[in-house]
C-alpha cells in the first residue's frame, strides 16, 4: 500500500453521514456502486431523503430498489465561504450541484469528470462513486457518456 | 382544485385588527459592541418595553403573546411579568415565521382569545457567532446528504434556484445590484440601519463571492436585535394613541419540498398569495405606496416581484430599476433598508418598518400618499399582508 493511498483515508475531515438502520441499506448499495431508492410496494412512488413510510400511501411497505443513476443538473454553486473543515484552500471554490434524478427526486452531490466552465443547467449526468472509507461511498455525478 | 376551501372567507378578517405599537432595538449601535452575555430574551424585553410606549397600553393590558426565536414563551412572559395570559407560544425563529406571527395574532384576537397580542422577536446571533451554515451534526438530511458534498446555508440553496433564473430567463445580476445598492440608499436615511454607507455597482461586482453567483452584498447582514409588534382590535386601536394600521388582508401558501427550492421560484405560492390580497380587497397593486419584501438574499425579492404578479415570470431582471423601485418610484421596495442594509430581524422590522411608513412617520425616507403597503415572504411556507392606514 503507496502513502498516497493511505493519506486520504487518515486525514478525511469532511463531513461524513451518520449511517442509520433506515439509511444503510443507501450506504451498501454505494459501497456496491448501486443507486438505490425507496420505493412503494403499493403505488411504485419513489422518494429521496429516506422516509419511514411512502409520503403518498402512509404505508411502511416498501423496499429499496436500483434508479438508473440518470439525471439533469437543476442547478449548480460554487462555494466560497469555508462553513466546514476538510476542504483545503486550493479546493475552493468547491462545486455543488443539486440533480434531478430521472426518477423524479431531487439530491445536492458534486460533479466530476467536468470543469466548471463546461457546466449548465440541464446537463445530463449520470451517477459514479467515489470511495471515502470502509463504510461510506459517496455518490456523484458525471456527465454522461455518450 | 374543487376541494379547495372557501378563501373568501378571509374576507371576514378584513380591517377587523390592527398594530397598535410598535418597537424595535438600536440596531447600529449595538452592532457595534458585541457582547457575549447578550440574550436574545434582553432584547426582546427592550423592543416590548418600545412597542408598549408607542402604543400608550400598559403592560397589564397585554394578555396574548407569540415569541419567535426565543427558544420559550415562558420565560419570555416571566420578564415582562405576564404571568397569566390567555393566549401564548412561541414559532420557530425562521424569518417566514414572522408573517405568521401577525395572522395568529390577529386570528386570536379576532375570534375573542385575546383583546392584546404582543409578538415578540430576539436574536442575538451576532453576539453568540451564528454562522447560518456548516451544521453537520445529528441525523438531519442537510448532515446526512448535504454536508458530505459541502452543501450548506440557506444563502447556497437561494444561489441554486437564481443559477437556474438566469439559465431559464436570462437574467444577470444587474437587477440584484440595484435591489442591493437600493437597500443601501435607503438604509442611509434610517438613523437605525446598521449598514448606512451609500454602495455602487463598482461595490457590488467587486464584493467576494460567498455561494457564487451570489456575493456579500446579496447577504443579510447577521446582527443582534429586537422587535415587537402589538395587535389587538381594530375598535380599540381607533381609541389609542396612532392612527390604526390595519391588517387589511392576508394569506399563505406553500412549497415544502426536501431540498428547499421551488421549480418555479415559489411562483405558485406566491401567486395563491396574491390572488387572496387582490381578489378579497378592493386593494389592487397600483394603490400600494410601498412593498416591504422579505429579503434573506436579493433574489427572494425577484422572485417574489414576478410570483405576486408585478411583472411576468422571467421579467423580474428588466422589471427592477432604480426609477422603479427607488423611494419615490412606483413601488418602493424595502424602504427602511431590509435586511441587507438595515437589520436581520428576519421580517420582523420590515413589519415595523410598513406601520411607520403607514404612520407617516419616516422622515426623510417617508414614500409619497402611504395608505397601503405591501409585506410578502416568498420561501416554502410564504405568507403576504396587505396593511392599511384607518383614517377614521
Amino acid at each position: 500500500m503507496t502513502t498516497e493511498s493511505q493519506t486520504p483515508q487518515l486525514s478525511y475531515e469532511k463531513p461524513l453521514p451518520p449511517v442509520l438502520e433506515l439509511t444503510k441499506p443507501f450506504w451498501d448499495g454505494c459501497r456496491e456502486s448501486v443507486l438505490q431508492f425507496q420505493f412503494c410496494n403499493i403505488c411504485d412512488l419513489p422518494w429521496f431523503p429516506p422516509a419511514e413510510a411512502c409520503p403518498r400511501c402512509l404505508q411502511d411497505d416498501w423496499e429499496w430498489r436500483p434508479i438508473s443513476g440518470h439525471g439533469t443538473v437543476w442547478s449548480w454553486i460554487r462555494m466560497w465561504q469555508k462553513y466546514f473543515p476538510g476542504w483545503s484552500p486550493d479546493e475552493y471554490p468547491y462545486t455543488v450541484a443539486l440533480i434531478k434524478l430521472e426518477e423524479g427526486p431531487y439530491m445536492y452531490s458534486t460533479l466530476v469528470e467536468i470543469e466548471d466552465k463546461d457546466v449548465s443547467c440541464d446537463l445530463s449526468v449520470e451517477v459514479d462513486f467515489r470511495k471515502v472509507n470502509d463504510e461510506i461511498t459517496l455518490p456523484v455525478f458525471r456527465p454522461m457518456s455518450t | 382544485m374543487s376541494n379547495q376551501p372557501d378563501r373568501s372567507a378571509l374576507r371576514n378578517l378584513q380591517d377587523k385588527t390592527a398594530i397598535v405599537g410598535v418597537g424595535t432595538t438600536e440596531f447600529g449601535a449595538i452592532y457595534r459592541d458585541l457582547d457575549p452575555e447578550r440574550s436574545a430574551y434582553e432584547l426582546g424585553l427592550i423592543a416590548f418595553r418600545e412597542a408598549l410606549k408607542d402604543a400608550g397600553l400598559k403592560r397589564t393590558e397585554v394578555d396574548g403573546v407569540i415569541v419567535s426565536r426565543l427558544p420559550h414563551y415562558g420565560r419570555m412572559c416571566e420578564m415582562i411579568g405576564l404571568r397569566h395570559p390567555r393566549f401564548a407560544n412561541v414559532l420557530p425563529g425562521e424569518g417566514r415565521q414572522s408573517g405568521i406571527a401577525l395572522q395568529y395574532a390577529a386570528l386570536a384576537v379576532a375570534n375573542g382569545m385575546a383583546d392584546v397580542v404582543a409578538c415578540i422577536y430576539g436574536n442575538n446571533g451576532r453576539s453568540a457567532g451564528a454562522k447560518y451554515g456548516g451544521e453537520s451534526r445529528g441525523i438531519s438530511t442537510q448532515a446526512m446528504f448535504e454536508a458530505p458534498y459541502g452543501m450548506t446555508s440557506p444563502g447556497a440553496v437561494t444561489s441554486m434556484m437564481f443559477r437556474r433564473h438566469q439559465f431559464r430567463y436570462g437574467t444577470t445580476t444587474e437587477p440584484l445590484a440595484h435591489l442591493a445598492i437600493s437597500n443601501r440608499a435607503n438604509a442611509a436615511l434610517n438613523p437605525n440601519a446598521v449598514m448606512q454607507r451609500p454602495l455602487t455597482m463598482d461595490d457590488y461586482h467587486g464584493a467576494r463571492f460567498i455561494a457564487e453567483p451570489l456575493c456579500l452584498l446579496d447577504y443579510c447582514l447577521i446582527n443582534d436585535g429586537g422587535v415587537c409588534f402589538i395587535v389587538t382590535s381594530a375598535e380599540r386601536a381607533r381609541d389609542l394613541k396612532h392612527p390604526p394600521v390595519l391588517l387589511h388582508a392576508t394569506s399563505q401558501a406553500s412549497d415544502i419540498t426536501p431540498v428547499y427550492v421551488a421549480d418555479d421560484f415559489w411562483h405558485e405560492p406566491m401567486s395563491q398569495i396574491a390572488d387572496d390580497l387582490f381578489s378579497y380587497s378592493d386593494v389592487q397593486r397600483d394603490d400600494l405606496a410601498f412593498a416591504q419584501l422579505y429579503d434573506n438574499f436579493t433574489p427572494t425579492m425577484l422572485f417574489t416581484l414576478e410570483g405576486m404578479g408585478f411583472c411576468e415570470p422571467g421579467e423580474g431582471g428588466d422589471w427592477i430599476t432604480p426609477e422603479r423601485i427607488g423611494l419615490h418610484g412606483e413601488l418602493p421596495l424595502n424602504t427602511g433598508g431590509g435586511h441587507t442594509s438595515e437589520s436581520y430581524m428576519q421580517g420582523w422590522a420590515l413589519h415595523v418598518e410598513a406601520v411607520r411608513q403607514l404612520r407617516q412617520k419616516c422622515g426623510e425616507r417617508q414614500v409619497d400618499d402611504a395608505q397601503y403597503g405591501l409585506y410578502a415572504c416568498a420561501a416554502p411556507l410564504a405568507t403576504g399582508h396587505i396593511l392599511k392606514r384607518d383614517d377614521r
